[in-house]
């Protein structure tokens, strides 16, 4: 119970992680299996069945673009950050560090600083 | 890479249709990229057991297929309350216009008014059950095609229904006590009508029912459906517990005079087997009927013993959920 309770949480925790690091690593252009070897060698190990179709959302929703090319005599589709992907992946980083901030706060008991607070 | 190859062919079945080629072209460059580092490793060309593992870490061909699949419900969570909502005022339409109209003008015109009554039940269910069906074809349409694409932000807190007095968890009929219920009296209602008969043929034995099990024939049917109707008022109104119990109380008053009448008629079942001695007959049947004589007994008993306890839950106090927020 308490293994699968987890399992969600983490999972959960992952997902929005997820598309952070992936168009982050996507401000460099990657062919699917480089980005998961690049994401893995990071320490961010994603499965084909996530990145995928995980990639294919990203693009519809304008955040990437890709282009089929050859590369080693193979057909391979390269991927990398749409403009609008630029913009949206600073605002979320911003969110990022804004998130990872209070938690470490809320972890460590610390009060938040009052310049902080009028923002 | 014949493994490969079958592998990708069982994923492009399940794909949408339009991209199953991009889709399927990309999944097999990554496949080989994955087999040309596996033997760029092993310095050997992969062998086939280690191109099924691989083939099966990456999962079945379905579920892989299902990954690229839009997220697919019938109705979604925006539209599924006002669905719930529409459903249950429809339920609570039919039942009444079926037990105060339908089925007593089809008991009062049948020839035979307990097939009428189960009848009349069936009609019903039906009747809940197409309802449904329809109610759910429209809201799968509108889920399609919204008129009011966003119906969470038009919404006043002024115009929330009430809190109930008591707690809704810890005083409420779970739903499926109701309906099974509901499912009970619709059935044994059925069973009962339909295989009621007061003489039997068992092997040589003939067993024949005393009259006073005709004359319960009505007051049995009722307990039944009475049943069935506290089970449609759990449903509709979980947290009105007392009328539960209530109800409750009196199956089991009636049970306890049924019971007792039952009793005082003294014996319940004649046998005869021709061809066997009479006096054999006769202890049989003698003990029969003392077993029939403990199970009305019994009956009886165990009414009582839950009628007390439901007796004394309706006058209980009632607990309080409201609570008051910090200023």
């Amino acid at each position: 119970m308490n293994a699968e309770l987890f399992e969600n949480l983490r999972l959960e925790l992952r997902r929005g992680c997820l598309v952070l690091a992936v168009l982050a690593e996507l401000r460099n252009e990657h062919y699917g299996y480089a980005l998961r070897k690049a994401l893995a060698d990071r320490g961010m190990a994603i499965d084909e069945n996530t990145l995928y179709p995980l990639l294919r959302r990203l693009e519809s929703q304008g955040l990437l673009a890709s282009q089929w090319r050859e590369e080693d005599k193979r057909n391979k589709r390269f991927y990398r950050l749409s403009s609008d992907g630029e913009i949206i992946l600073k605002q979320l980083l911003d969110e990022w560090n804004t998130i990872n901030s209070a938690v470490s706060r809320i972890i460590e008991g610390e009060p938040i600083a009052e310049e902080q607070l009028s923002i | 890479m014949e493994l490969v190859d079958r592998y990708l062919y069982a994923v492009r079945n399940g794909l949408p249709k339009g991209q199953q080629d991009d889709i399927i072209a990309e999944l097999g460059e990554d496949l080989r990229s994955e087999i040309e580092d596996l033997e760029s490793g092993l310095g050997r060309p992969v062998n086939e057991v280690e191109v099924v593992e691989i083939l099966k870490q990456r999962g079945h061909p379905a579920k892989v297929a299902g990954r690229y699949l839009p997220q697919q419900y019938l109705i979604g969570p925006a539209l599924f309350p006002i669905y719930l909502l529409v459903v249950k005022i429809v339920t609570a339409v039919l039942v009444p216009v079926f037990a105060l109209i339908v089925g007593p003008i089809a008991v009062a015109t049948a020839p035979q008014p307990s097939h009428a009554v189960v009848q009349s039940l069936w009609d019903l269910a039906m009747a809940v059950v197409f309802s449904v069906g329809v109610i759910t074809v429209v809201f799968a349409i509108l889920e399609r095609y919204p008129v009011d694409p966003k119906p969470f932000e038009k919404w006043d807190p002024r115009k929330l229904p009430r809190a109930p007095k008591s707690t809704p968890e810890s005083r409420s009929t779970p739903r499926a006590t109701a309906i099974a219920e509901l499912a009970a009296s619709l059935i044994f209602s059925t069973l009962y009508v339909s295989w009621f008969r007061t003489t039997f043929d068992v092997g040589g034995l003939h067993i024949t029912l005393t009259p006073i099990w005709r004359s319960m024939y009505w007051p049995f049917l009722a307990v039944i459906l009475v049943g069935g109707v506290k089970g449609y008022l759990s449903l509709i109104w979980p947290e009105r517990i007392r009328l539960r119990f209530g109800f409750r109380v009196a199956i089991n008053a009636v049970t306890v005079i049924l019971a007792c009448v039952l009793l005082n008629a003294g014996t319940w079942v004649n046998l005869a087997a021709p061809g066997f001695p009479a006096a054999d007959i006769a202890e049989a049947a003698r003990w029969t009927n003392f077993g029939f004589k403990i199970f009305l007994g019994v009956t009886a008993v165990m009414a009582i013993g839950d009628a007390i306890p439901e007796g004394m839950r309706i006058f209980r106090k009632k607990t309080s959920w409201n609570y008051s927020i910090a200023t």
